[in-house]
């Protein structure tokens, strides 16, 4: 996963995770929608993209899935927040953090 | 940590695709219906709410496809896939799949089986402490032949204290013991070793102590190791044996321990003793009894110690040139030592057997080309299709893999078969060849992991040429030749001739090396031992000192004429005699002499000859003629005249041109002779083997000289095997405790000497009809396709004329040319390879053109019989069919 979307893909769990954390169980599509709304639309999301950072963050184990019934009466897979993934979640903000200040420095006018 | 998880969940979707992906689609699905749910909220017609909804959702087909990428491992669902679509292939082309099979199972099998007694006996690790560094060091004078025999104790202290290349070096030397008092008594083949020699293996016991070098004195105590094997039969595996009392050759030891199993160095020793060598035995230069283990320092090198010793020895002869000039020390590693004789033969079988497996190869890859060219189109197809060449290259690589394993899995059962087979083939009771015991040849990870990497080797060897051939074809040019398809390009001929061409040349060289062997063994089969083995029994003893003293001669004498008496009177028994050394046995000793007139050698180098002690009876029971003079009497007895025979090479050697009847040998000294007259000349025997040189032979009457140990031979009117209980009785009627060492027909002492050529020889037998009988299906192969594919051209070639028979004599021509092209390069190898056989050779010269020739003229036969079918089938081509086909 060396490729140039990496930052993008980080960026995308990170917020999976966090989403996971405030709501807990949700779908994909609860998911998406919340992440659009928190970002108060400046993010400009396909929503597709949102199930391969799912399968992702299930593969290493972060999250669990189960299928389940929604508000509206509907059957939906839903996302749960592992014990690894909850423990990941301070990691990766940490992580993300490190980047931001570093990025803002840069991106900081010269002096 | 998360690596493993990510890929165990990949390596999980792999299976039960369908299902994920039945997921997949409802979710998706389920997300487009949320969407669609809230957009309608807001008011939109469910046409507007959909587009909306799947405008948000961005590309479906996309996210399906980066999703299945995540979700399972690519490159496993196409190696899974390139195997089935491989699997279909081969089931298409039944008769390919079977001959390439067979054919790769065959080569396979029979390498890996032979693999596995190389592995077993030539790469076994050794049960000894650091075995890379253990030597045995001999000592070889040309006046003694020239072998490496044992050494004297003198030698011995000096290279130990001076040649600076050694850890520990430890004298040991042969003390065969008769054990009494547990049942019938029993000579054991027991050894004298020091203390340190024990400690250079590296060995423990499994009972008990080892000797200390305190014990290891003359006035030690009498201590005794037990084998393995001794404990167990004898003791009846008796847990309080330490320290328990035995009594050998009549005097009390103690039992100190037992040796741990497969601890048998040297082979067959059943007793281990202290050397308790006096300090004054290491000023004895003469006798030359002790045999020397050594442990190098760390770094040093064979050569290096071998030289060091030489340098250290050459002083040694200088000052004492009498017993010294002109020895050579001579290191071998142990590993060496054990092989024996059996590590040359093995590995010419593991090259005459990996000639097959090349072979093998060949006529695969030689299918595969035929087939593969079937397939032109196909990939032609592909290419022009997309297809990458490296996708291609995969799937080929895949199906000659799938090839190598199925062939590879049979070649494993054949090997688990002749496996079995090839134990038998090696016996270990063999008394006169040094080979090691191999009591099993287990099929362990390594065979297995051999014959899987000789696959994999296979499935390239095999496989490669196709798929280069293959890969470079041009997707246009390859769909329109092959649907023209008039004549074949000169480069696909090329590479089948070379198949062709190969396969003649190996098996070529594999039926001229085969040739050599199986013609040796005829000869060494048909050479005359000198004596007639069949009908004959003999039966070993050794007389134990302490009751038999070399003080009491007479004692030895009245045990002797006795037993013979009583074995005369048996019922079934011709005659009966009696020998010191019996022919065959592995036990022989020398004498030097000195002829009448002539003055002592030089540095006392006498002339040395085997010394016989033989009763009146014994060349008469072994059918040894006499040939000149007189066998020996009852009349020559102790106080008489002392009389001697010599054997024809003892004749040729040291009597040329006179009649050595009447002369005398001094077999004393110089100073003290003793002088014996010779009174008749005797044929001469193959004591060491049916193909190892005659020794120079002495036979003098028993009666004269009674020697302790005795050899008694009876022929018999029926089975000699059938004799052994009343001739054991025989003998225990005037001695009940005097054990018998062994009792066995001649004719099977014979056979047991031949055991490695025996085996040797089938199995290159075996191999060389193997790799004929490929060759023939490889070239049949060819040819068939060859026709196959010329079919137009032939039916141009009659349509214009050309009759039948032409047709004939053009395909058998290419088949001859191909075939010769093979012969010679065959024959360039055999002269080469051929070479490295001598040691399997028997009065056969490696360089030998007759066989050679005989070898070419079958495989010219079989080859032109295997492509004379399809020739023939080529020539009753009806041309007008031919032509319209395709």
């Amino acid at each position: 996963m060396g490729d140039k979307s990496d930052v993008l893909q980080g960026t995308l769990d990170l917020m999976v995770l966090k989403t996971l954390e405030s709501m807990g169980p949700l779908h994909g599509y609860g998911i998406a929608r919340r992440i659009e709304q928190v970002s108060g639309d400046a993010l400009v999301l396909n929503q597709g993209t949102i199930y391969p950072a799912l399968l992702r963050l299930e593969q290493r184990g972060w999250i669990k899935s189960a299928w389940g019934t929604s508000d509206s009466n509907r059957r939906a897979k839903f996302y749960t927040l592992s014990h690894i993934g909850r423990r990941q979640i301070e990691e990766e903000t940490e992580n993300w953090e490190r980047i931001a200040a570093t990025m803002s420095r840069f991106l900081a006018p010269s002096n | 940590m998360d690596q493993i998880r990510v890929l165990l969940s990949r390596f999980g979707a792999v299976f039960g695709k369908q299902k994920l992906d039945d997921e997949l689609d409802e979710e998706l699905r389920t997300h487009i219906a949320f969407a669609m749910e809230e957009n309608l909220k807001q008011g939109m017609t469910e046409q507007q709410a959909r587009t909306a909804a799947l405008r948000e959702f961005g590309g479906m087909t996309q996210t399906k496809e980066s999703y299945r990428v995540l979700r399972g491992l690519p490159a496993f669902e196409t190696l899974a896939n390139d195997l089935r679509f491989g699997l279909r292939q081969l089931i298409k082309s039944p008769d390919f799949a079977l001959t390439a099979i067979l054919t790769l199972a065959l080569g396979i099998g029979a390498t890996t089986a032979i693999f596995s007694v190389v592995k077993a006996v030539l790469l076994a690790p050794l049960p000894y402490k650091d075995s890379g560094r253990i030597v045995a060091v001999w000592t070889a004078n040309p006046v003694r032949g020239g072998q490496p025999l044992s050494s004297t104790a003198g030698d011995f202290a000096i290279w130990k204290r001076r040649s600076g290349v050694f850890e520990d070096l430890a004298p040991s030397y042969d003390n065969e013991m008769t054990l009494s008092g547990q049942g019938s008594p029993q000579l054991l083949i027991g050894y004298a070793v020091s203390a340190n020699y024990l400690r250079i293996l590296g060995v423990q016991p499994q009972l008990g102590r080892l000797y200390t070098d305190q014990e290891d004195s003359p006035q030690g105590p009498k201590v005794a190791l037990l084998s393995d094997h001794l404990w167990r039969t004898t003791f009846h595996s008796n847990p309080n044996i330490v320290d328990k009392s035995i009594t050998l050759d009549g005097v009390a030891y103690t039992v100190l321990g037992v040796m741990p199993p497969g601890f048998d160095y040297p082979t067959t020793v059943e007793i281990w003793t202290p050397s308790a060598m006096a300090a004054s035995a290491y000023d004895d230069f003469k006798e030359p009894y002790v045999r020397i283990l050594g442990r190098l320092r760390p770094g040093v090198t064979l050569a290096e110690a071998e030289r060091t010793l030489n340098d250290v020895e050459a002083q040694v002869a200088a000052a004492h040139p009498q017993t010294d000039s002109g020895n050579r020390v001579v290191v071998v590693p142990l590993r060496q030592q054990l092989d024996g004789d059996i590590r040359k033969p093995l590995l010419i079988l593991m090259g005459a057997v990996g000639l097959v497996l090349l072979i093998a190869c060949a006529n695969t890859a030689g299918l595969a080309l035929a087939r593969n060219a079937e397939r032109q189109k196909e990939i032609a197809v592909r290419l022009a299709l997309g297809a990458t060449r490296r996708r291609l290259l995969g799937q080929f690589a895949t199906e000659s893999l799938l090839l190598a394993m199925i062939g590879g899995a049979g070649g494993v059962l054949l090997a688990l078969v002749g496996n079995r087979f090839l134990l038998r083939l090696f016996p270990t009771d063999v008394a006169n060849l040094n080979i090691p015991k191999v009591t099993q040849i287990p099929l362990d990870r390594g065979v297995f992991l051999f014959a899987l990497g000789v696959t994999v080797l296979t499935a390239f060897l095999f496989g490669i040429v196709p798929v280069l051939k293959a890969m470079r074809t041009e997707a246009g040019a390859a769909m329109q030749y092959s649907t023209r398809g008039s004549t074949t390009t000169r480069r696909s001929n090329r590479s089948r001739s070379a198949v062709v061409v190969s396969e003649v040349a190996l098996s070529l060289m594999l039926l001229s090396g085969a040739g050599l062997v199986v013609t040796s063994f005829q000869k060494v089969l048909n050479a005359d031992l000198g004596f007639q083995p069949d009908h004959v029994l003999s039966l070993e003893l050794f007389l134990p000192i302490d009751r038999y003293p070399s003080t009491d001669p007479a004692k030895r004498r009245q045990f002797v004429e006795a037993v013979e008496k009583r074995l005369n009177a048996l019922p079934g028994v011709r005659s009966a005699g009696t020998t010191n050394f019996l022919p065959l046995s592995g036990f022989w000793g020398t004498s030097s002499f000195l002829l009448r007139g002539q003055a002592a050698p030089k540095n006392g180098q006498e002339p040395e000859a085997d010394n016989r002690m033989v009763t009146p009876g014994y060349l008469r029971t072994m059918g040894i003629p006499v040939v000149r003079g007189r066998n020996f009497t009852d009349g020559d007895r102790a106080g008489g005249l002392q009389v001697a025979m010599i054997n024809e090479t003892m004749a040729k050697q040291f009597f040329a041109g006179k009649d050595p009847v009447g002369e005398e040998l001094n077999l004393g000294s110089a100073d003290k002779p003793d002088w014996w007259q010779i009174v008749g000349v005797t044929g001469d025997v193959k004591a060491f083997g049916q193909d190892q040189p005659t020794h120079a032979d002495i036979y003098r009457p028993f009666d004269q000289l009674p020697f302790p140990l005795v050899t008694f031979t009876l022929r018999t009117e029926t089975d000699p095997a059938s004799m052994v209980k009343s001739a054991e009785q025989a003998v225990w009627s005037v001695d009940p405790n005097l054990p018998v060492f062994k009792a066995i027909p001649m004719d099977m002492l014979a056979r047991q000497t031949l055991a490695v050529r025996r085996a040797s020889s089938a199995l290159f037998s075996a191999f060389a009809v193997l790799a004929l009988v490929l060759a023939c299906i490889g070239i049949y192969g060819v040819m068939a396709y060859s026709v196959a594919q010329r079919r137009q051209e032939i039916g141009v070639r009659m349509a214009l004329g050309a009759r039948r028979g032409d047709v004939l004599r053009l395909m058998m021509g290419l088949g001859l040319r191909l075939t010769l092209s093979g012969v010679v390069i065959g024959l360039v190898g055999a002269f080469a390879l051929t070479r490295l056989m001598t040691s399997l050779l028997f009065e056969v010269n490696s360089m030998n053109p007759p066989i050679f020739s005989i070898a070419a003229m079958v495989l010219v036969g079989v080859a032109m019989a295997a492509a004379y079918f399809p020739s023939r089938r080529a020539a009753s081509i009806e041309p007008m069919q031919a032509l319209r086909t395709e």
